[in-house]
């Protein structure tokens, strides 16, 4: 409407232009008036602000006007036959549903676009080149590919990067998951109600820590406390290395397993407990003949959970492990993760339809196979758990 | 007066707490060896606390505390020197509800023995795990799945299988806490059967809300009532001709 105003003699230079007057003309009737703007641009500055003010009147009398008529609409159905309830519940049903609907569909979207885009990058790379090559160098994209072969060639070999999550991942399981454990059993059959009530929900506070906050304890604290030690015993670790990160890792993962496990551990019945101590058991048998092979299959699924958070953990490998895709077997260099080459990916800027952006899907995609088949087998787990004691 | 053969298990003063409410009062009493006796009395009246207090599982309830004195064998079972561990292998205990461990047939006969070291090789552990298995009545509808898991079988097998496991550690007294409450008829029937059968070498204790099945299986009953030990007597005598006034209100139905 505000360009039909336009002096007719204002030689339009094409759409950029008159985006930019209405811009202009917008941040005045605003109140924010640059430099000296022309006679016409002022007039047509006052014209948008006195046309918002009638928007405006026009808006809240319309809003007046219906919510008066639905008030005389809802007023004229309050009739003694009508089930005001059956309604609400209605309304009610059909509101939850939308919500489940719109959880469930995003879902559905991401997968679906990181499926779409995954495809876009089997296309340009081999799935096989993907999946089983060792060299991870996406930096080299400019060089051609398509070119004459010559080096530096990007390479997509996802192994270092699996590899290096499964590294990593190895490291945090073999932290969390002695110590988790361990303090499940104490505080489930040792401790005593008071121990337990301020212990556990102390625990529960390190799994409220943000990420972040484990990634520059790794990175300034742990590392190059791990980087010390080495140099002392003569060994060449990594200023960044899969070591500290897998450690912390570790420790942002106790909280997992040992309330997960905690709570596999209560929920053994006490009528076992009774029975071995019955026949003569030691405590301690009790715990490790009955105790602990009957929340066995929760304690698998509890430590599965914490696998699939730590595969899923990025900031603290960013911040602690380095981005060297290195396929190595050796704790102490720097290893890079699936999660930390996607963020590198994605950080920055690049052209969205480049093998290198693209083949961050990818790797979101193996990633989400991965942890969804994780997941599944935890709760597989823990179904049959739970149906053995009802 | 009561009189008894050789006696097991002789109980002087015994009180139990549970924090500071009394739940047992200076009970005396002693137990025939090889035979069975029942505690009876309505719910809540400590029958169950008294029975713990025979092989210290009261211990597993960090509130209850013991006054008075208890002895198995002529022993003190109470005193500091004593090893819960061997005395609850001689006072084997079979619980209200089934218990059998989440394992097979099997291993849940074989747990006591292994754990207390009674067999050293496989075909000896073998024949205790038949034994038990067999003296407990089990054994010609379980033989051929010994490894098919214990909580697969019906509530009156498993507590058949309870029953096999604590008597797989060669125990000389068995504490029963309602062990058919939760049972049907006919497996109920099938327990005070094999009750009856292991008291020539056991001694059993067991505690029933039932006083019919007190009046089937038992050779000796004592009536508690409020944490007191009101009468106990042969069972003839308490069915037929008890001295106390509450005894008989409580076995005619009055009250309970
Ligand atoms: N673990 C416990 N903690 C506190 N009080 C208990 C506990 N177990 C039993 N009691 C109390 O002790 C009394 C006797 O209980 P119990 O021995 O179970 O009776 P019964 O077996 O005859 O039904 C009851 O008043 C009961 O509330
Ligand atoms: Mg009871």
């Amino acid at each position: 409407m505000l360009v039909g105003q336009f002096p007719s003699d204002l030689e339009i230079e094409g759409r950029q232009t008159v985006l930019i007057l209405l811009a202009q003309i917008k941040n005045i009737s605003n109140g924010i008036v640059v430099g000296q703007p022309d006679i016409w641009i002022l007039e047509s500055a006052e014209k948008l602000t006195s046309w918002q003010g009638i928007s405006n009147v026009i808006i809240s009398s319309l809003a007046a006007a219906i919510s008066f008529l639905g008030g005389l609409y809802g007023v004229s159905l309050i009739k003694p036959e009508f089930r005001a309830r059956n309604s609400v519940e209605v309304l009610l049903l059909a509101g939850l549903a939308v919500c489940s609907v719109i959880a469930i569909i995003t879902t559905i979207g991401i997968v679906f676009s990181v499926i779409f885009e995954s495809i876009r990058f089997f296309k340009l790379i081999p799935p096989l080149e993907f999946l089983s090559g060792t060299v991870w160098n996406p930096e080299f994209e400019g060089a051609a590919r398509a070119g004459s072969g010559q080096e530096g060639r990007a390479a997509y070999g996802s192994i270092p990067l699996f590899a290096g999550t499964f590294l990593i991942s190895i490291i945090a399981l073999s932290v969390s998951v002695p110590v988790g454990l361990l303090a499940a059993i104490y505080l489930s059959e040792y401790a005593t109600r008071r121990v337990r009530g301020t212990v556990k929900p102390l625990l529960e506070i390190l799994a409220g820590v943000p990420t972040v906050v484990y990634g520059f304890f790794a990175a300034l604290t742990i590392a190059p406390f791990f980087r010390e030690t080495g140099v002392l015993l003569g060994l060449d670790v990594a200023s960044e290395s899969a070591l500290a990160a897998g450690f912390v890792m570790g420790i942002m993962i106790i909280p997992f397993v040992s309330s997960l496990s905690d709570d596999v551990i209560n929920s053994v019945p006490q009528s076992l407990r009774d029975a071995a101590l019955g026949l003569g058991s030691t405590k301690s048998e009790t715990i490790k003949k009955v105790v602990l092979p009957a929340a066995l299959p929760g304690i698998v699924a509890s430590i599965i959970l914490a696998v699939s958070r730590a595969v899923g953990e990025t900031m603290i490998v960013v911040m602690a492990a380095g981005l060297a895709a290195n396929l190595t077997a050796n704790p102490l260099d720097a290893v890079t993760t699936v999660t930390a080459q996607i963020v590198t990916i994605l950080v920055g800027d690049q052209e969205f339809e480049s093998a290198k952006t693209l083949s961050a899907f990818a790797l979101a995609l193996t990633l989400i196979v991965i942890t969804l088949v994780l997941n599944f087998f935890a709760l597989q787990i823990v179904k049959k758990y739970r149906e053995q004691y009802e | 007066m009561l009189e008894l053969g050789e006696v097991i298990v002789n109980c002087a003063d015994v009180s139990v707490f549970y924090g500071d409410t009394r739940a047992i009062n200076n009970i005396s009493i002693d137990i025939e060896k090889q035979s069975i006796t029942a505690f009876i009395g309505p719910s809540g009246c400590g029958k169950s606390t008294f029975l713990r207090t025979i092989n210290r599982m009261n211990d597993t309830i960090d509130s209850c505390r013991i006054e008075g004195r208890v002895k198995v064998d002529g022993e003190d079972i109470y005193a500091p020197s004593v090893d819960v561990v061997p005395l609850r292998a001689k006072v084997g205990m079979v619980f209200q509800k089934p218990n059998p461990f989440p394992k097979s047939i099997y291993e849940n006969v074989a747990y006591g023995p292994k754990i207390h070291g009674l067999s050293n090789n496989k075909n000896h552990l073998d024949e205790i795990v038949e034994k038990a298995l067999t003296r407990a009545g089990l054994w010609a509808e379980v033989k051929d799945r010994l490894h098919d898991s214990g909580t697969g079988l019906s509530g009156g097998q498993q507590q058949r299988l309870c029953i096999a496991r604590t008597i797989a550690v060669e125990p000389q007294i068995i504490l029963m806490d309602e062990p058919c409450s939760a049972l049907d008829p006919i497996a109920t029937s099938k327990i005070e059967a094999l009750m009856s059968e292991l008291s020539a070498e056991y001694t059993i204790i067991i505690v029933t809300h039932s006083m019919q099945q007190a009046a089937r299986v038992s050779k000796r009953t004592a009536f508690f009532h409020l944490g007191d030990l009101i009468e106990y007597d042969s069972t003839d005598t308490i069915f037929t001709n008890p001295k106390e006034q509450k005894t008989e209100d409580y076995i005619t139905g009055r009250f309970g």
